[in-house]
């Protein structure tokens, strides 16, 4: 190999481990990886160089469930998450909550959208108050999605993040994924989403770090109680 | 992260073990390795649905992957880190919200451009034109600028 080729190879491999050789062109260098051991070599002595700028990264605790699923993915078994978490945190969330960080409950009764197929009905709009709706919510039923769309102007939360949570009556809030700050959303619900939502009878909307709330409950105040029509 | 940076030699251990088969090595592993792989997806993704599902991708393929990993070439820190960054960027297009592009462009202004440009694409997995609308350059002049910053990377890291 010439002192060109090197080059170049070495000024792929750079781009493809920073992540801005992209497209086709990247799948191209990753086929050109698999034959050439020179090619793989760049790219490992890329990925050390960079590894070092991961230190500054502030880790954060993924869900209970994110471990429970590869166990699923991986040897089939169905290692249930922990059950009975965070119970003191849901109590301070209430405290919380009825302490007047509820900035408004806009509800609206189930609006059926006829004729049935295929039964998509609004399930709640969320507002800061009655006339600034900011996202609706629709589900499908049998309840196996949910969609989410922005129907007003997302208040600002600069590097905060917009959470939405089932409250199903006597149990802990379960996240139903971080809302869209703009366009509409649909989300496939998870078994343990579609079970909290179907025995919910309100939903919640909490601000939380840019993403989502780290520990798999609510953590920040609460903007937004609204009551949920029951499963039909 | 450096004060609880996981040990490099008891990850290539615990990968060692995933090789052979050993489920208790990956559960360590993601005890070790989950929190930081899960940051590194969310500052690409923004998105913490996206990032937990990239999440198990990625130690699924650990697992599927853990033979391929030779201590020799590379560091295992190193090995995660970048599997979690490919998934994130092959990812990425279907599922980041094009909204946070403002935001970014306010991060860190004392960092010099060029450093700014590598910065954007190595922790926010922008692309070659989303850095040139987050620094408000032409899309050429960001092009060289990486270019030439990698360059000078590359001695600076090997001199």
């Amino acid at each position: 190999m010439n002192y060109q080729q090197a080059e170049l190879l070495d000024r792929l491999a750079a781009e493809y481990t920073l992540g801005t050789l992209r497209g086709r062109a990247r799948r191209r260098f990753e086929r050109l990886c698999a034959d050439s051991a020179a090619a793989r070599s760049a790219v490992y002595r890329w990925e050390d160089h960079w590894s070092v700028l991961s230190r500054t990264v502030q880790p954060v605790e993924p869900s209970p469930q994110a471990w429970a699923a590869v166990r699923r993915r991986l040897f089939g078994d169905d290692a249930a998450a922990p059950a009975a978490p965070r119970v003191r945190r849901w109590r301070r969330w209430q405290l919380a909550a009825a302490a007047g960080l509820v900035a408004v409950a806009l509800v609206v009764g189930l609006i059926v959208r006829q004729p049935a197929p295929p039964p998509l009905q609004t399930l709640a709009v969320l507002g800061t108050d009655t006339a600034h709706p900011v996202w609706r919510l629709e589900r499908r039923l049998p309840l196996t999605s949910l969609t989410i769309e922005v129907v007003g102007t997302v208040p600002e939360a600069a590097g905060k993040s917009y959470e939405l949570w089932a409250l199903p009556r006597g149990a802990a809030p379960v996240s139903l994924g971080v809302l869209p700050a703009a366009g509409s959303a649909e989300r496939t619900l998870s078994e343990r989403q579609r079970t909290a939502l179907l025995a919910a009878d309100k939903v919640a909307v909490s601000v939380e770090p840019f993403g989502g709330s780290p520990t798999g409950s609510p953590t920040g105040p609460i903007v937004i109680v609204t009551n949920v029509p029951a499963a039909g | 992260m450096s004060r609880n940076e996981p040990d490099g030699a008891e990850l290539e251990a615990l990968l060692a073990r995933c090789a052979a088969g050993d489920r208790s090595a990956l559960e360590t592993l993601y005890a070790r390795v989950a929190p930081l792989l899960l940051a590194v997806l969310l500052r690409i993704l923004r998105r913490r649905d996206a990032a937990e599902d990239a999440l198990q991708d990625v130690f699924v393929s650990v697992w599927q992957r853990a033979r391929q990993f030779d201590p020799i070439r590379g560091r295992a820190l190193a090995w995660l880190v970048s599997m979690a960054r490919y998934r994130a960027i092959d990812l990425q297009r279907a599922t980041r919200p094009a909204v946070a592009l403002s935001e970014v462009s306010t991060l860190e202004p004392q960092l010099q451009s060029q450093r700014r440009c590598l910065m954007l694409a190595y922790e926010e997995g922008l692309t070659h034109s989303e850095i040139a609308r987050a620094v408000n350059e032409p899309l050429g002049t960001v092009k060289s600028w990486v270019r030439r910053s990698l360059i000078a990377l590359r001695r600076c890291l090997e001199s």
